[in-house]
């Protein structure tokens, strides 16, 4: 049996908070260097896009239902932009925005760090983000975008270059932000904690941010090159006025391959809920951190861009697609024989086991879509199917991220999430995400134009419910803070080390020196122990 | 029970994080540069493949590529001797080092800024030339970059910074310099020697 040399939770106890979080003022937030407040920047932004994104997605979802045209954004070109709008804006802005700021939260207190390595990088990371972000949405509304479909002004075309700008700054950000997590799970994990007993979350956040680290920069490649050519170059990428070549060059970074990254750290969160509802230990806990890294592996998305020939006929696009769907498969029949053997424990809400259960299977289903869509004889490429694999992968993320804010609620903000409204949540998400997803893959099937049309009702009536969920995100978050409970240190008898400190977590994470880890479940570790202690001296 | 017993324990291993967060932003980089290196490669075999001549014969010369090539391969020697020294703790030989290093740095970039001049290329004049000027003026970035990283390693040497045991930042600063010659080793057989 593995154990702790003593217990965590001892040394937390042992001596008082060095001193509080930060407060949220401007001033704090700009210039913090502690990860918890640089995690809710990303967090607050993550919600706030997430919110306008679904509504977005409503609008576009309108546009579509009508044969002739809704008109809803009064102009082909418009249509176009918020289109790609809403893709970037759901794969390069919600969803890694969302799950940075969690892993920068969590993970640091589940290495047992103190702090992220390199915290005034991951702040600047942060404002990067911010700042990038406002640049893309208003030069997209200025009439920018990715390229125009009937032709733009010379106004215009400058907002395309600072929609490419913006979209860079976003990337840029979000490797900024990798390279600090991923430097914390990689040197500043507490004395013990080898590689392979790395906590589930903390390896699925080492795993994304090292292939958004081999894939995004081959995105800023294309920026630089597409940004050049339009400044003085042969207009390589097309003219401007009147091209989608630019959109065709960077869209290869929100289909699959690339856009697998966004359902890893799902794995990762549902690795970390389970066992504290089975209240065991992970049956494989090796197994599940070797499903993670393969899911990693065929994540790698930067060799699939149109530029290099069209590599969608190509063997190895085929079998990434297809491969794509074992690691998820394998992760979920692991972390269901955890909970078979266990037997479900009483005491965790099931909000966040709906949420992360669902996550798995939405993941599930966007990979099978994604081994579809790869099959030739269905044709599927270029079509629905395309966005049918985005709904369902970045839609899983949603709600494995949602499951993972409920579940860490007492640690990201010192507050209890309301499990029925967590319940509310994940079902609206999980709604959304099936009906976009499947109407989309159908539409891809091109059956009969009758029933595309119906499904483009479909799409609608999905895209409000994400609106719904995203709204019931944010007023819980509202209504948690302002409801004042105080969830306690470790609501959920957690099994990892971010449980072992006082809630709110104080500047520093751990007071006092955390033992030496000899497990990845410490303090499942010193439970065991002390019931072990008991028995024996009963 | 031993004598190992009354051993002082081991002290505590210091967290790589400077050297483990470069080699993520070396990664970076890399990636960046041949993000930009394969779309040429791309396009260039794209080219071929229609019979479209790529450069004019005889403009992109293999001597002073090569000259870089050679030159980046000594200043990766004289990187890796400032690491040995600073963990000698041999000041003198690090800031030769160093300063050699830097040298060698400031030389590849005329020799960088003459080929561009020589070739007579213009941004817009075609698809392989456009090319031309977009990776080497990514490796041109890359190498000040390198450059400035040295030149800060350098000075917090010289204010007294790193020693045998915590000198994190001087292999840092020379895994990011290994990087960006390696860049260019694979750049020089890409496009120099495989024209």
């Amino acid at each position: 049996m593995t154990m702790t040399e003593s217990p965590p939770s001892e040394a937390a106890e042992s001596t008082e908070p060095v001193a509080a979080t930060p407060g949220a003022g401007l001033y704090d937030a700009l210039t913090t260097s502690d990860h918890k407040a640089i995690g809710r920047i990303w967090l607050r932004l993550g919600l706030l896009l997430l919110l306008g994104v679904a509504v977005l997605g409503v609008l576009v979802a309108l546009e579509g239902t009508s044969a002739d045209g809704a008109d809803v954004f009064g102009g082909v070109n418009a249509v176009w932009q918020m289109q790609g709008l809403y893709s970037v804006g759901l794969v390069l802005l919600v969803v890694p925005a969302l799950t940075i700021g969690l892993a920068t939260i969590v993970v640091p207190m589940q290495v047992g760090s103190s702090n992220i390595a390199f915290p005034r990088a991951a702040a600047a990371a942060a404002w990067g983000f911010v700042v990038g972000v406002a640049i893309m949405v208003v030069s997209v509304l200025a009439g920018g975008g990715w390229g125009a479909l009937d032709g733009v002004s010379g106004g215009e075309a400058d907002a395309i270059e600072l929609t490419l700008l913006g979209m860079g700054m976003v990337a840029a950000s979000i490797l900024l932000a990798c390279i600090c997590l991923a430097t914390t799970v990689v040197s500043l994990r507490t004395p013990g904690m080898g590689l392979m007993k790395t906590p589930l979350f903390a390896w699925s956040i080492l795993v994304s941010a090292s292939v958004w680290i081999l894939t995004l920069p081959v995105l800023i490649a294309n920026l630089i090159i597409i940004v050049v050519d339009l400044r003085g170059g042969p207009l390589l990428f097309g003219n401007p006025e009147g091209t989608t070549m630019i959109f065709d060059q960077v869209h290869w970074v929100l289909e699959q391959p690339a856009v697998f990254v966004l359902g890893i750290p799902v794995l990762g969160i549902i690795g970390s809920i389970v066992p504290v509802v089975a209240g065991a230990r992970h049956i494989a806990h090796a197994g599940l951190m070797a499903a993670i890294g393969v899911a990693g592996l065929l994540a790698v998305g930067g060799w699939s861009q149109p530029a290099f020939s069209d590599q969608r006929d190509e063997l190895l696009f085929v079998a990434f697609g297809l491969l794509a769907v074992v690691p998820v498969l394998a992760s979920l029949a692991l972390n269901s024989l955890t909970l078979a053997k266990a037997g479900p424990q009483v005491g965790l809400p099931p909000a966040q086991l709906l949420g992360a259960l669902g996550a798995g299977l939405l993941l599930l289903l966007g990979t099978g879509a994604g081994a579809l869509r790869v099959i030739g004889p269905f044709d599927l490429i270029g079509t629905g199917a395309d966005a049918g694999v985005v709904h369902l992968v970045a839609y899983a993320a949603v709600v494995g991220l949602a499951a993972g804010m409920w579940f860490w609620a007492s640690k990201i903000g010192g507050y209890a999430l309301p499990n029925a409204a967590g319940l509310g949540v994940m079902l609206d998400f999980i709604g959304a995400a099936v009906l976009m997803g499947a109407a989309h893959v159908l539409i891809g099937f091109d059956f009969a134009s009758g029933l595309n049309d119906a499904m483009a009702w479909v799409v609608f009536v999905g895209a409000i419910l994400a609106v719904l969920g995203a709204v019931g995100v944010v007023s819980s978050v509202a209504s948690a803070k302002r409801s004042g409970d105080e969830p306690g240190d470790d609501p959920w008898h957690g099994h990892t080390l971010e449980w072992a400190t006082v809630t709110p977590v104080p500047a520093g994470n751990f007071v006092g020196a955390l033992a030496r880890v000899t497990s990845e479940a410490p303090l499942l570790d010193v439970a065991e122990q002390a019931d072990s202690d008991e028995g024996g001296a009963s | 029970m031993t004598a190992t017993a009354r051993l002082p324990s081991p002290a505590l291993r210091r967290p790589r994080t400077v050297l483990v967060g470069t080699l993520f932003a070396s990664a970076t980089a890399a990636m960046v540069y041949f993000g930009v290196l394969a779309l040429y490669v791309s396009r260039r075999a794209e080219a071929r493949l229609l019979g479209i001549e790529w450069f004019p014969e005889g403009v992109v010369e293999l001597g002073p590529s090569g000259w870089i090539f050679w030159t980046l391969i000594m200043s990766s020697f004289t990187v890796q001797w400032a690491v040995q020294a600073i963990r000698n703790e041999d000041r003198p030989n690090a800031y030769v080092a160093l300063g050699l290093t830097m040298l060698f740095g400031a030389a590849v970039f005329n020799q960088m800024w003459f080929i561009l001049n020589d070739t007579g290329f213009a941004l817009d004049a075609s698809e392989a030339q456009f090319l031309f000027f977009v990776l080497n003026g990514t490796f041109i970035t890359f190498l000040i970059l390198a450059m400035a990283f040295l030149f800060l390693t350098a000075l917090r040497a010289m204010f007294g910074q790193y020693s045998p045991r915590q000198n994190d930042g001087v292999p840092a600063a020379a895994m990011f310099w290994h990087t960006v010659a390696a860049m260019y080793w694979v750049t020089w057989i890409a496009v120099y020697v495989t024209k």
